[in-house]
């Protein structure tokens, strides 16, 4: 589902490059956590994955055509990360001006398919995430934790091959952090696609089938 | 339309409600006012040449005399008959005349029924069906419905018709049942008409139409090489021509203005849209990283804004067709232009302008949203996602001379500008001209900001003072965009001001030039009776001195209005004492050539220069005279001639004075105006004393910039407006930096202060430079647009308390609006926005 070779990234301005000939491969239907220090380049890691940010060298190829983002255009990167890969954030980002299930179809509409044509998928996502019955809601009247579940199933609604989350968790207390980290890798699985989860936490290490820790030298 | 687009416009409208409905309806505004003048206008230009169809029918040629005294020599009547490629050939004459009983004088159309019936079809008389012979023979007078109505009479009463010294009774004969509910005028035979009234031997003009084989063009042209000098040949489309070449500058003018009422509109949105982008920047940003394409991130903003024009040119279709209705109804078919007179008009909406408009407003909503769009499109993702709105880094400048020249080289360009000549008559250069002077004062608003942030900088601040400062510092595009609006908004307003108070005061003085008499007389359009001339005259009259004057029109140029032509009794030694001149006088070399003195509008136009001599069309025949001087006229918008009355019975006149100016004798005014009562009341004449005549010119002159006030009230409450938003959205942008000072510490009220004080130094900057730019503006619209459109000249007069007064107004309601918007600051839900989640 993702196969990183060869990755080579510096920042403008910045000294030396965050890191180099980097290989890294989530196959389908696998959780992979990736720890390391604050700064040093899991963001922008995830960053370069998705195709927000360009790579200096190096190929990263995903979904299961293996199209490789870094030789692509802008347009064609936005197409791709429609296409294949979910997302969620440590800040959530739900749109506060559309509702719960109109902010999980999004991704649907960004790939084309008509809001018609699914509405029986948005209602299992919500019953996949427990949040059966919140389709009207308003964004700004959810907590932390049912926001970050909207925004999960929001990741998986268009079945993509791959998931990227940069500190799911992070904004969350303990027990709601678990919950959520449990609907995601539940649901993951059940899609047969691969997520890479970027996380401080051990505890959410440790339920991934492999933790990659990045250091300057590289990953391990 | 894409779904996800709708649900984010719909978004947009739900939360920015006061937003995006200002923004509606300033380009409302805009499309309503030029709509409207659109349609009056159209209307007006409609009835004219419907009137003018009616009485003039279509020939294909119309021989005419150059002067109105002028006529047509039977003689030349009958030798165009006799040639073979003339179908037929109508002669008339076109008079005026008083009908005992009503208060202005009529239209007499004397003509001969049998070989009018073809080519005006519509001036054919109904008769009486109780009359044995054929009245129209008899000397009867047909009326037009409206006439009929007017007076209150009926077909078989008894008129008397009067003009100047001759009469003649009569019978109404039947009516013009063919003639519109607006039309007043009079029918009758042509020989009677021409044996009270008319010259014995020719008549006023002649239509001709030609055999269908005949290049009525061609025609025309060999035609016009052999007839006298004094006659003009016309075709109808000159007439057309004429019609609209009479209103044309003045409809520029007021078109243009509504056009700046669509800009503000397009700024407003821009405001709105830009505000919108900031706003939503980690918004979109979320759905550039979902993998909305960069284009679609443009169209979305683009959509929006079109979502704003299209209602709102709706509405503002709506609205301009229940404001031309409501004007013509309350003011007549007339924007206080004074070039129409006609009755009632009727609107015709027609479908093409309205789409016109429709696009017009939906273009200016598309132009304020293309830069937001195109910010929006180059945000970067990352960033965005996590930090907000970046705006554009911009390449600084690398030397302070490079803007410094390019500011140079701009007010070179606008000086240049305002030297180029009128284009087609219409002074497109000068209204170039105060674009760039625009352009300069926004180029200049980040300078002078930067200046006084220098001399600021070294002064001990309190914190709430020096964080208004490093805000305006901060958000250099906000506040840019905050200042500009101001900066157009005041100029534009300052520059009318200027410009109308440099006409009234000019009026004014000129008022008191051309108005040297107590008391005037005036007879409208029919020459004075005779006897009141007469008794004049005799030594026992309360006037110590009484002068005549005559108005004719004359044609120099078939395709441009006429001119008038005053005849006049003066001194033609000393012409000075009774026109007001604009510089010295040219003596003649020959005592034996007639002196005309020329208005300054016939001088801009026809280019002619005093010291010259000149052909005139002047009774029947071409006339050599010299050119004396220029005097001003503010009255005559396509050129006045002055001749003496000596000078015009010496070249075979007959001078019929119609206006009298009177000087009463000393202490007798009132018995002055008693004297003339008696004849006043007989003969439907206008006595006027000159403060009335005054007065009312002056209300004329302020009822035709009515229209211009409400459209500077409006530019200021849209730049204030804009003011308003840019101020809001700059507090949202720096909601991060705001909640951390809170955090820190710093108090709602402080946070407050600092805003509104913001506001305030925004507002200070744009009216400096927008009533720098509104001074030159003005003085481009006086000495180049005014000159350039209306042919008038006058000195630049700055009304200083107006202006001022203006500004002060106008930083107060812009403190009041940087006050609401501090009060949105005050109401950010800072716990929230430290968090990060907004
Ligand atoms: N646009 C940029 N320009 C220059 N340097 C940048 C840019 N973005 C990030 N960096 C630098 O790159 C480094 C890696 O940043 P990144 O956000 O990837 O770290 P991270 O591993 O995600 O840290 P954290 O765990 O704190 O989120 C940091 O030193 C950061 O300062
Ligand atoms: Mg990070």
């Amino acid at each position: 589902m993702l196969n990183v070779t060869g990755l080579a990234k510096r920042h403008a301005n910045a000294g030396r490059p965050l890191f180099s000939g980097l290989e890294l491969t989530v196959a389908a239907g696998e959780t992979v956590a990736l720890v390391g220090e604050s700064g040093v380049g899991k963001s922008t890691l995830l960053n370069c994955i998705a195709g927000l940010e360009t790579a200096d060298a190096g190929s990263i190829r995903i979904g299961p055509r293996a199209v490789d983002i870094v030789g692509l255009d802008e347009t064609a990167r936005a197409a791709l990360r429609a296409r294949q890969i979910g997302f969620v954030f440590q800040a959530f980002h739900i749109l506060p001006t559309l509702t719960v299930a109109q902010n999980i179809a999004v991704p649907l509409l960004l790939r084309g398919v008509p809001l018609k044509a699914q509405p029986a998928r948005i209602d299992a996502l919500l019953d996949a995430v427990g949040l059966r019955g919140f389709a009207g809601r308003w964004p700004t009247t959810l907590s932390g934790g049912e926001l970050q579940r909207v925004a999960i199933a929001r990741a998986l609604v268009h079945r993509p091959s791959l998931i990227l989350a940069d500190e799911p968790t992070g904004n969350l207390d303990p027990r709601t952090a678990d919950e959520v980290l449990t609907r995601l890798l539940d649901n993951v699985r059940q899609q047969q696609a691969g997520a890479l989860i970027v996380t401080h936490s051990q505890q959410v290490a440790r339920r991934c089938h492999r933790i990659l820790t990045l250091t300057p030298d590289g990953l391990r | 339309m894409n779904t996800l687009a709708w649900w984010l416009i719909r978004a947009q409208f739900r939360t920015r409600r006061v937003a995006t409905s200002l923004s509606m309806l300033a380009i409302a505004l805009g499309v309503a006012l030029g709509y409207a003048i659109h349609l009056i206008n159209a209307a007006a230009l409609a009835d004219f040449s419907r009137a003018m169809n009616s009485v003039q029918g279509e020939p294909d040629a119309v021989i005419v005399g150059r002067d109105s005294a002028g006529s047509v020599p039977l003689t030349v009547v009958e030798a165009i008959a006799r040639d073979p490629a003339v179908q037929s050939v109508v002669p008339v004459i076109d008079t005026r005349v008083r009908l005992a009983g009503a208060p202005a004088p009529l239209r007499l159309i004397g003509l001969d029924v049998f070989s009018a019936a073809t080519m005006m079809p519509k001036l054919m008389p109904r008769q009486d069906a109780t009359a044995t012979d054929a009245p129209i023979f008899a000397g009867g007078v047909f009326a037009s419905p409206a006439v009929l109505r007017q007076l209150n009479a009926a077909i078989g009463d008894t008129v008397t018709l009067q003009r100047g010294d001759r009469q003649w009774t009569t019978r109404l004969a039947g009516d013009l049942p063919a003639l519109g509910p607006d039309e007043r005028l009079l029918v009758a035979d042509i020989a009677w008409v021409q044996a009270h009234f008319g010259p014995d031997d020719a008549v006023g003009e002649a239509r001709v139409r030609l055999t269908p084989d005949t290049d009525p063009a061609a025609w025309r042209d060999e035609l016009a090489r052999r007839l006298p000098p004094g006659l003009l040949l016309r075709a109808a489309d000159d007439e057309n021509a004429r019609v609209s070449n009479l209103s044309l500058a003045y409809r520029v003018n007021l078109n243009v203005l509504a056009l700046v009422a669509l800009l503000t509109g397009a700024f407003l949105v821009f405001a709105t849209q830009l505000t919108a982008v900031a706003q939503r920047s980690t918004q979109f940003a979320l759905l550039g990283v979902l993998g909305l394409s960069p284009r679609r991130r443009l169209l979305q903003v683009l959509l929006e804004g079109l979502a704003i024009g299209v209602p709102g040119a709706l509405l503002g279709l709506a609205l301009g067709y229940a404001l031309a209705l409501a004007f013509t109804r309350l003011l007549g078919g007339d924007l206080g232009g004074g070039f129409f007179s006609t009755g009632t008009t009727t609107l015709v909406p027609a479908p093409l302008p309205a789409l016109g408009f429709l696009a017009l407003g939906a273009l200016a909503s598309l132009a304020g949203a293309v830069y937001p769009a195109y910010l929006n499109r180059r945000q970067a993702l990352a960033h965005a996602l996590h930090a907000g709105f970046a705006q554009t880094p911009r390449a600084r400048p690398a030397r302070p001379l490079v803007p410094a020249l390019r500011l140079l080289a701009l007010a070179l360009l606008a000086g240049g500008l305002s030297r180029l000549p009128a284009w087609s008559g219409l002074p497109l250069a000068g209204y170039a001209a105060i674009a760039v002077l625009l352009v300069i004062g926004i180029a200049a608003a980040p300078w002078l900001t930067r200046w006084i942030f220098g001399l600021c900088a070294g002064l001990p601040l309190p914190a709430t003072q020096r964080i208004a400062l490093q805000n305006v510092a901060q958000a250099p595009l906000m506040a840019q965009v905050a200042a500009g609006g101001l900066i157009v908004s005041f100029a534009l307003t300052a520059s009318m001001v200027i410009m109308v108070g440099s006409f009234r005061v000019a009026v004014d003085r000129w008022l008191d030039d051309v108005l040297p008499a107590p008391l005037y007389l005036r007879s409208k359009a029919t020459p004075l009776p005779e006897d009141l001339l007469a008794a004049l005259a005799r030594p026992d009259t309360p006037f110590a001195r009484v002068e005549g004057m005559a108005h004719a029109t004359l044609t120099l140029d078939p395709r441009r209005p006429n001119v008038t032509l005053i005849v006049r009794e003066l001194d033609r030694l000393d012409p000075a004492a009774r026109l007001p001149f604009t510089g010295p006088l040219s003596v003649p070399p020959d005592e034996t050539l007639p002196v005309v003195w020329i208005s300054e509008p016939l001088r801009e136009i026809y280019g002619i220069a005093p010291g010259q001599t000149l052909r005139l069309p002047l009774l029947g025949g071409s006339v050599e005279v010299f050119v004396g001087g220029v005097w001003r006229d503010y009255s005559r918008q396509f050129g006045a001639v002055t001749i003496g009355a000596d000078d015009y019975r010496r070249l075979g006149g007959r001078f019929q004075a119609n206006d009298l100016a009177l000087w009463p004798r000393p202490g007798q005014n009132a018995a002055a105006e008693t004297w003339l009562a008696p004849y006043a009341r007989r003969d439907g004449l206008e006595v006027a004393e000159t403060a009335e005549i005054r007065q009312l010119s002056l209300a004329i002159f302020d009822k035709s910039f009515a229209v211009t006030y409400a459209l500077e009230a409006a530019a200021m409450l849209i730049g204030l407006f804009g003011l308003a938003v840019t101020l809001a959205a700059g507090v949202w942008l720096r909601a991060r930096e705001l909640a951390t000072l809170g955090a820190l510490g710093f108090n709602r009220r402080m946070l407050g202060r600092a805003v509104t004080l913001e506001g305030a130094l925004i507002a200070i900057i744009g009216l400096l430079i927008g009533l720098a730019c509104g001074v030159a503006i003005g003085a481009v619209l006086t000495h180049v647009v005014n000159p350039q459109a209306f042919h008038w000249r006058m000195p630049l007069h700055i009304p200083w308390p107006t202006v001022l007064g203006a500004a002060a107004l106008t930083l107060a309601a812009a403190i009041a609006a940087s006050h609401a918007a501090a009060r949105q600051a005050t109401r950010l839900p800072l716990a929230q926005v430290l968090a990060g989640s907004q």
